[in-house]
């Protein structure tokens, strides 16, 4: 029995949308003041037309009289996937008509892959992309994803009932009071860790040796994909232009950063690092980060890859927190690890980027609380096999500051989305073998773009087949919304036309 | 808080699997039969030694542990995991003394093979393989197979409270002991009836395919045990493909579904209650996979332009889709041909096929079609509740015998079993990549170990590298035994050590 | 009986329990190596057992036009001009590049003569068993499992056929000429040969497999202690 809905519906989801619209908008009058700065006059332009369009689109959509009722947490959700999917149609304009897109569908790609902070580029000669398109790039996986952790903190956490399972944990607070706090909060730690961020990196890239104001472009741009998990780089060769060992460590705090829960930094603000070591995702983390790590050494070290521990390490550690945060940056030309880095190191890779790091953070994938919830209570149930049939155990796990009780309805619809997930990497896999392409380089892309990660083994490019693109930039946006805002957009949509009056 | 298991305990587990060795050397008597008229005179001493050792540490077991003890659920886990680990042990004996076996683990790991039903062969020149021994290995499948059935049927189901919650999603409250009896008298019942017919139908079709009479019936008898118990052993190297005969794999096909069919739905069909073949949520979901499966195979396969005319394409699409499905393993194409001639896809499509598995309370492995039923419905009523106001009340309900209320405790026990299958899958596929098999050739081989589907790419040869074989045995028997009986069997091992008095 | 019921098992005990149950299975496992074939000291030719056949790990690479005969010469030319046969792994590894291509080749009739209306189905193994070594049976030299080839032959070759390979006999070696069918067009049968020539190149002949006087004599025992064992059950039994 589901409700059609009403006009107020509809005008509370446009309004909402259209305000994320308005903001977009003016966000993006900040690269079209500096493409006027750097002489670039046609993105300038660009810049200008897709900054009036979206104030135009925004605008357009308050003009209806102010409905009466509050917003809920359903039309939160369809605000955040109705959002997703038009916010990169705006955000594509100064790229398209930047012209190193064929297509609108490619510049749509990436400013999808921007906003989910994916990271995947079908860009053509990113090299001597204008200085100001390739700021938008990267401004938009900010907005993407410190947008995203607001929503996932607020719509998601306070949904009750069934959306606050997903989350894995259910809040009881209101939705705006906290919406606002909430956010104040994620802005501040998000500009003080901007802060000191940039200067890190911009000192590194500077002993690195480049250039002090070029320096400077690349650490703001570098900051932004590594911090909000995006993965986008200022150039072609991604990390491994720089050839310098600081400025992957720099940029590997700043994934490691990105891919923690605010509900986590929340706590380290208030000096609470007890939650550190005691979290349950923390300790998961940790526990799959050495231990594919370790699966990816031994792989690289049968096939011989790299002779020196040094190159080996650095290189494997790298890539595998790149793609447990989701971040996607790579110190390797992707092709290599089809090409050389044999079969068992990519497939940690896989399954590192398929697992992905905390719930509220930028980071994507099945999510560190989902696995380790799923285990726990898996192995609670085979626990009890051995038990005595009338034996009670009471499972528990360390979460947001204080230890609580593994409800079967939380680890249910944790493992119900996890298999969600894996459904949604095979489905991507599948399409891109009915392309054919092997089943391994299949599954890599696939799992990269749903788990909003951005490594890639050479399949997205600017030639990919376009039944490919639109798979992937559904499993961008289905993968970072993590299903639930999609199935409420879908039976939105679903009730607008079959639902009863 | 763990019991350490008593003394009466160890008398029941070793008395009980002495029962069961003691059947496998009955068993054997048919082959020494054969071996003896046959004048094959190493063998029939072979299959002596087999009987000789078989007997008498069943009688063994029966003098020095009777006892009358009855048993609980968890003692029928042990027995069942112990017996299955046991029982090759004595049946390998005749076939390493063959001399077509490399080494004893080769033989157990034929005889595992058999016994559960897998297909997947380390024979050295099966072609000049004794008769005798070929149908030993055949007859393996047939007691292993209809043996599952029992004991999935009595003990695994009728468990009651979590164990058969684990199981089948359904909980009985019968007891083990009368259940058995009558049970298992109706297993035979309906196996023999089978057997006559199926063989002779196979005897028929091999007849016409151009094999001498006697040989005819040697072969379909075999043909018959490896496709009604899903097993997958060819008496020639060839598999199906040795017949070159649509008519014979035409027969097959039902004698696979038959044997993928649950005994629960062979009750119903048995008492004439057509009714439950297409309302029951088993073959609902297994008739919807493999069209499915099948489709996308044919689109695979049309893409690679392996088959030109749309006949052949259906004949060997379906017969490996449905040998896949039902977790036989008999094949009508040489399994070379899966990665060099059948792209990308299909072969895909096969491993998913494997991976699903036919019906639960059958000899088929895998997932099993209640378990992705039960999966779906759960999801769709998951999705509903997002969808409904939140005091609305969503109630799904399916069809097995009866019209059932979806338990939310069935979903999370399946969704734990499907979790663990899967990592079941992947973990034998990593220890393949491991070893340098690719990610496609490694995927397919555990899971077609694992599940019991059989088919292979060539990876399960003599020349396999000795952990993978015994990696390979222990997914057999996990697999075969859905992790629950070999759980507890290790839940014994661990209180033994560590449970308290 | 009650105070079994309470007394819970000494670890000791569960160790000598397991000792035993283990030195059981090792027992049956020696035996039977023991009393398995006797084992080749030397390898007895062929190619050397270090050289893995079927390897799916090798890297195959199928660009190269294969240079043995184009569709477009005769059948007389093609035959005559190449001497050298195709192996079944070749066939199989590049099914593409064969599709429709006249070729040789060479194997052991196995299994069972198939007769249809218009010709004969053969399998012709090519694996070591069926031409280097011989089948496993004669020397116990384990290289690997069966390949082949199913072939199409006229009723006239497949009356020639005299020793079928199997349990016990070594079949007819035939040497054929054909075509190599990914599908073929008549049959819809995958990967097989329609083949327009061939013969008998070497006769097969039966295998004798002495009879092993050990093994003849711990069958004997074991089948005594078995009968000893269940005589003394049912005594025990009837007596309870």
């Amino acid at each position: 029995m589901l409700l059609r809905p009403d006009r107020q519906d509809l005008s509370l989801v446009a309004r909402f949308s259209g305000r994320v619209l308005l903001g977009l908008g003016g966000v993006m009058f900040v690269p079209a003041i500096l493409a006027v700065a750097w002489n670039e006059t046609n993105e300038a332009a660009g810049f200008v037309i897709g900054a009036c369009l979206c104030l135009l689109a925004g605008m357009a959509t308050q003009l209806p009289p102010r409905p009466r009722r509050a917003p809920d947490w359903q039309h939160g959700m369809v605000v955040s996937a109705t959002s997703w999917l038009v916010g990169p149609f705006f955000a594509a304009v100064p790229l398209y008509l930047s012209g190193h897109y064929s297509r609108y569908l490619d510049a749509y790609f990436d400013a999808m892959s921007g906003l989910a902070t994916a990271g995947l580029a079908v860009i053509n000669d990113l090299d001597h992309l204008a200085l100001s398109v390739n700021l938008w790039r990267h401004v938009l996986q900010f907005l993407g994803g410190q947008g995203l952790v607001v929503m996932m903190l607020s719509f998601f956490a306070v949904g009750g009932g069934a959306v606050g399972m997903y989350a894995g944990e259910a809040r009881e607070d209101k939705i705006l009071p906290n919406v606002a706090r909430t956010a104040r909060f994620i802005w501040r730690v998000a500009l003080t860790w901007f802060v000191v961020g940039v200067l890190a990196l911009w000192a590194a890239l500077a002993i690195a040796g480049m250039p002090v104001w070029q320096g400077l472009f690349h650490a703001i741009t570098l900051f932004m994909a590594a911090f909000d998990t995006g993965g986008f780089a200022p150039t072609s060769a991604s990390v491994a232009l720089y050839h310098s060992w600081l400025v992957e460590l720099v940029i590997g705090v700043l994934m490691v950063a990105g891919a923690l829960s605010f509900a986590l930094h929340f706590h380290l603000w208030q000096r609470r690092t007890g939650e550190l070591v005691r979290n349950i995702e923390i300790r998961f983390l940790a526990a799959s980060l050495f231990a594919l790590f370790a699966v990816a050494v031994a792989g690289l070290a049968s096939t011989g890859a790299y002779t020196s521990t040094e190159a080996l390490f650095r290189r494997g550690l790298f890539q595998i927190v790149s793609a447990h945060t989701g971040t996607g940056f790579n110190t390797v030309p992707g092709r290599m690890f089809v090409t050389d880095w044999g079969e068992l190191a990519p497939a940690a890779i896989v399954m590192a980027m398929g697992l992905g790091a905390m719930a509220g953070s930028t980071a994507g994938g099945i999510k560190a609380i989902r696995v380790a919830l799923t285990a726990r209570s898996v192995m609670r149930q085979l626990l009890h096999l051995v038990l005595p049939e009338d034996a009670v155990t009471v499972a528990t796990f360390h979460s947001g500051g204080s230890r609580q009780v593994l409800r079967p309805e939380v680890a249910r619809s944790a493992l119900m989305i996890l298999l969600l997930y894996l459904l949604l990497y095979l489905v991507g896999a599948l399409t891109a073998m009915f392309y054919g392409y092997p089943f391994d380089q299949a599954m890599f892309e696939s799992t990269s773009a749903a788990a909003a990660v951005g490594l890639s083994v050479g399949i997205t490019g600017p030639n990919l087949e376009t039944g490919i693109k639109i798979v992937y930039i559904l499993q961008m946006w289905i993968g970072r919304l993590e299903f639930i805002a999609v199935l409420v957009f879908m039976g939105f949509l679903w009730s607008a036309v079959r639902g009863r009056t | 808080m763990l019991f350490r298991p008593d003394h009466r305990d160890f008398r029941l587990i070793g008395y009980y699997s002495g029962k069961v060795i003691f059947g496998v050397g009955l068993a054997m008597l048919i082959p020494l039969v054969m071996a003896v008229l046959l004048g094959e005179r190493n063998e029939s001493y072979a299959f002596a030694l087999g009987v000789g050792l078989a007997v008498s540490a069943g009688r063994a077991a029966e003098l020095f542990l009777y006892t009358r003890h009855p048993l609980s659920t968890s003692h029928g886990l042990a027995i069942v995991a112990a017996s299955w680990l046991l029982a090759p042990v004595f049946a390998a004996v005749p076939l390493l003394l063959s001399g077509h076996y490399v080494s004893y683990l080769d033989a157990y790991f034929e005889s595992m093979s058999g016994f559960a039903t897998i297909g997947l062969t380390l024979v050295n020149d099966l072609d000049h393989l004794a008769r005798s021994m070929n149908l030993w290995r055949h007859l393996m499948q047939f007691l292993g197979g209809q043996g599952i059935v029992v004991v999935v049927l009595t003990i695994l189901a009728s468990a009651g409270g979590r164990i058969g919650a684990l199981y089948t999603g359904e909980g009985r409250e019968e007891k083990i002991l009368p259940n058995v009896v009558r049970t298992a008298r109706f297993i035979w019942r309906v196996a023999v009836g089978y057997f006559l017919i199926g063989s002779l139908l196979l005897w028929l079709a091999v007849w016409s395919a151009g094999l001498p009479a006697f040989t005819a019936l040697y072969h379909a008898m075999n043909l018959f045990m490896a496709a009604f118990d899903t097993g997958g052993f060819a008496t020639q190297s060839a598999s199906v493909g040795f017949y070159h005969s649509p008519l014979v794999e035409a027969v097959l096909l039902p004698i696979m579904v038959a044997g993928a069919a649950s005994f629960a739905l062979h009750y119903q069909l048995w008492q004439r209650r057509g009714g439950e073949l297409y309302r029951n949520i088993e073959t609902r979901t297994l008739a919807l996979s493999i069209t499915g499966l099948l489709i996308i195979t044919v689109v695979g396969l049309a893409r690679t332009a392996t088959f030109v005319d749309l006949a052949p394409l259906f004949r060997h699409g379906f017969f490996q889709i449905v040998s896949a499905h039902t977790t036989t393993g008999l094949a009508t194409v040489p399994g070379r041909l899966y990665v060099t001639d059948w792209g990308v896809l299909a072969p895909a499509m096969i491993v998913s096929a494997m991976a699903l598995g036919g019906m639960a309370g059958s000899t088929a492995g895998g997932i099993k079609a209640i378990r992705v039923g039960l999966i779906v419905k759960g999801l769709r009523r998951d999705i509903r509740k997002v969808l409904l106001p939140e005091d609305a009340v969503v109630v799904e309900t399916f069809h097995s015998t009866t019209k059932r209320i979806l338990r939310n405790e069935q979903v999370r026990a399946a969704a734990t079993i499907l979790l663990l299958w899967l990592v079941l899958y992947l973990a034998g596929g990593l220890v393949g990549l491991f070893y340098g098999y690719d990610l496609q050739l490694s995927l397919f081989e555990s899971t077609a170990a694992a599940s019991s589907g059989g088919l292979s790419v060539g990876v399960v040869r003599p020349d396999l590298e000795w952990p993978l074989k015994v990696l390979y045995i222990a997914q057999m028997v996990i697999g075969r035994l859905e992790f629950v009986a070999v759980f507890a069997l290790a839940g014994y091992l661990v209180a033994i050590v560590r449970g308290e008095v | 009986m009650s105070d079994v019921r309470t007394r819970p098992v000494a670890r000791g005990r569960v160790l000598l329990a397991s000792l035993l149950i283990v030195g059981g299975l090792a027992g049956i496992v020696t035996l039977a190596e023991l009393l398995r074939h006797p084992l080749p000291d030397t390898a007895p030719g062929g190619p050397p057992a270090d050289e893995p056949a079927g390897d799916p790990r090798a890297e195959v690479t199928c660009d190269e036009p294969v240079p043995r005969e184009g569709q477009e010469r005769s059948d007389e030319d093609a035959a005559s001009a190449s001497r050298q046969f195709v192996r079944s792994n070749e066939l199989y590894d590049c099914p593409q590049q064969f599709d429709g291509r006249r070729v040789r080749y060479r194997g052991e009739v196995v299994g069972a003569i198939l007769r249809r209306a218009d010709g004969a189905w053969v399998q012709l193994n090519d694996d070591v068993y069926a031409d280097a070594l011989g089948p496993l049976p004669a020397h116990r030299d384990f290289r690997g499992g069966n390949a082949g080839v199913g072939v199409f032959v006229s009723h006239q070759v497949a009356d020639a056929i005299e020793a079928i390979g199997g349990p016990g006999e070594r079949g007819d070696i035939l040497e054929i000429s054909g075509v190599f069918h990914r599908v073929d067009p008549a049959t819809a049968e995958v990967a097989i040969i329609r083949s327009s020539e061939a013969s008998v190149s070497a006769a097969g002949e039966p295998l004798v497999d002495p009879a092993l006087a050990d093994r003849r004599a711990a069958a004997i025992l074991f089948l005594l202690l078995a009968a000893g064992l269940t005589v003394a059950e049912r005594i025990v039994a009837r007596r309870r």
